[in-house]
């Protein structure tokens, strides 16, 4: 599905990152870690097209309104509901208001936003709105989901709860996602495959690990796993050595 | 112990200062010749009032300042959308704007009654000019200052430049606008008056003038707390709206 092949980016003419190659399976999930400031985000915006590449390829092998992006921060539309700011996409997909309504309503509702669709992102808290923004990209059936730390700032009930509803809609839909987190638990319970990208500048793919614990997972249980405890050590053993 | 409401320690304030100029003016130790008594200013206020004359004139003043304001609004965007959009408009009119913002305005004033004449036209030009440059800075400003995470949010949506600018530009520019109307509201009455006090035959300003060359004090501040009322109730009307389109603050 997403292929990255010899990709480097940069700012200003200086390369942040070099000679990335990532790919992610159609219905895997794949995350991306390392260090803050190493270029995660970077690589997402530029699947995106949102960042030009200095060298290298990106195909992403579903048209670009089949892509959904879930950005780090939780910029909404400050003006606009909790509701309207869901319902976007689907207007931009020129959908009825009414359809657009009770799409959006039952999106929240899913966040378990309920009883909150008529607030402005002004009047939410930080989990909130992180949780608006997944619903407005979700909201538009993505077939590539890229996330950007989608669960930093929620509290570990509604996390839990959150993560294992969006993990049985993409195993069930059969949805790629290409995951950025710093939690290493979180990435392999999640993954079919993990990639440890180095300290910038400079930063490279330093370690790749295939994570074949079996589907459909449930988080609660994948831990037990016996394969699970060592994946994480060396998963952690390789992050403090790109770290130090 | 309850807090005081401030609107009782105002009115206690004006009251105050009132009942004492009152006192002083009755008890001759300001000259009326100067500072009428309060009274004496609302007598004449009454008498202005009784005889309808001064409705001509209020009329003359509102006329030529919401002319000029509501002109000066459409011309101040417009420009500022062209310099936005174009580079010639923007390194032609950033200057011209910046020049025009350096020297007081008002200075214009008598070209103005030159080219436009005594009537209305040349103080509702006066408004106009004094609002335009404050709110082509404004929307010049507020459109480079649009936050670009936004504008990636409805790209990535999905959304086109209409989404984009209807959902994005339209917003952050109102909000920023909106701030400026409440200024701009004051700029359009110093416009007119200042243009009718130039030259004129009716108007405020033009009562202004008249009180000025009779040494009718009186009436100049009658005039004054005139002109005082009707700009807060149009502030208060600006405010209302502000507060009602960024209800989302
Ligand atoms: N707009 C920008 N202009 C210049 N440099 C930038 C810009 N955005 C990011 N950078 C730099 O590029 C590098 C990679 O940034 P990026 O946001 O991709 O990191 P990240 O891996 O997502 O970090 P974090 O985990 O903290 O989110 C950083 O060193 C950052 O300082
Ligand atoms: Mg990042």
């Amino acid at each position: 599905m997403l292929e990255i092949q010899g990709l480097s980016l940069g700012y200003g003419g200086a390369a942040i990152l070099r000679g990335v190659d990532l790919s992610v399976a159609a219905g895997q999930i794949v995350s991306l870690v390392g260090p803050s400031g190493s270029g995660k985000s970077s690589i997402l915006r530029a699947v995106m097209g949102l960042q030009p590449a200095l060298a290298g390829t990106i195909t992403a092998g579903v048209p670009r309104d089949q892509i959904g992006i879930l950005f780090q921060d939780d910029a909404l539309l400050p003006w606009r509901s909790a509701r309207d700011n869901v319902a976007l996409g689907l207007r931009a997909r020129g959908i009825d208001a009414a359809t657009r309504g009770r799409t959006a309503d039952a999106f929240l509702g899913k966040m378990g936003l309920a009883g909150l669709e008529d607030r402005f992102p002004g009047r939410l808290s930080g989990g909130q709105r992180k949780r608006v923004a997944l619903a407005q990209v979700m909201a538009l059936a993505p077939r590539l989901i890229l996330m950007d730390e989608p669960f930093g700032s929620l509290d570990a009930i509604v996390r839990h709860r959150i993560t294992q509803d969006l993990l049985v809609q993409v195993e069930g839909q059969g949805i790629t996602v290409l995951l950025v987190t710093h939690d290493l638990e979180e990435a392999l319970a999640l993954s079919d495959a993990v990639y440890l990208l180095s300290s910038g500048p400079d930063a490279h793919i330093a370690a790749f690990h295939a994570i074949d614990l079996p589907r459909p997972r449930n988080l609660a249980t994948v831990r037990a796993d016996p394969r699970f405890g060592p994946l994480l050590a060396r998963l952690w053993a390789d992050l403090s050595a790109v770290v130090a | 112990m309850r807090r005081v409401p401030d609107w009782t320690i105002q009115t206690v304030a004006v009251v105050g200062v009132l009942g004492f100029w009152e006192w002083a003016a009755r008890a001759g130790l300001v000259s009326p010749f100067y500072a009428p008594a309060p009274s004496a200013i609302g007598a004449t206020l009454v008498e202005l009032f009784a005889g309808g004359e001064v409705w001509p004139h209020i009329g003359a003043t509102f006329g030529a300042a919401m002319i000029g304001l509501v002109l000066g609004v459409v011309v101040g965007t417009l420009l500022a959308v062209m310099a936005v959009a174009t580079r010639p408009a923007e390194i032609l009119l950033a200057p011209l704007m910046g020049a025009l913002n350096a020297v007081p305005r008002i200075v214009l004033a008598p070209l103005l009654v030159i080219w436009l004449g005594i009537g209305i036209a040349s103080k509702a030009a006066l408004a106009l000019l004094l609002v335009a440059v404050l709110i082509f800075f404004a929307v010049f400003s507020a459109v480079g200052g649009v936050d670009r995470r936004l504008i990636e949010r409805v790209r990535t949506l999905g959304g086109g430049r209409w989404l984009v600018l209807r959902e994005v530009y339209l917003p952050s520019v109102a909000a920023l606008m909106l701030s400026s109307l409440r200024v701009a509201v004051g700029f359009a009455f110093t416009g007119a008056i200042v243009g009718e006090f130039v030259a004129s035959s009716r108007g405020l300003g033009y009562l202004l003038s008249f009180a000025q060359s009779t040494y009718n004090t009186a009436l100049s501040l009658a005039v004054v707390a005139l002109i005082m009322v009707f700009v807060m109730a149009l502030l208060a009307l600006a405010g209302r709206l502000e507060r009602r389109l960024t209800r989302w603050r």
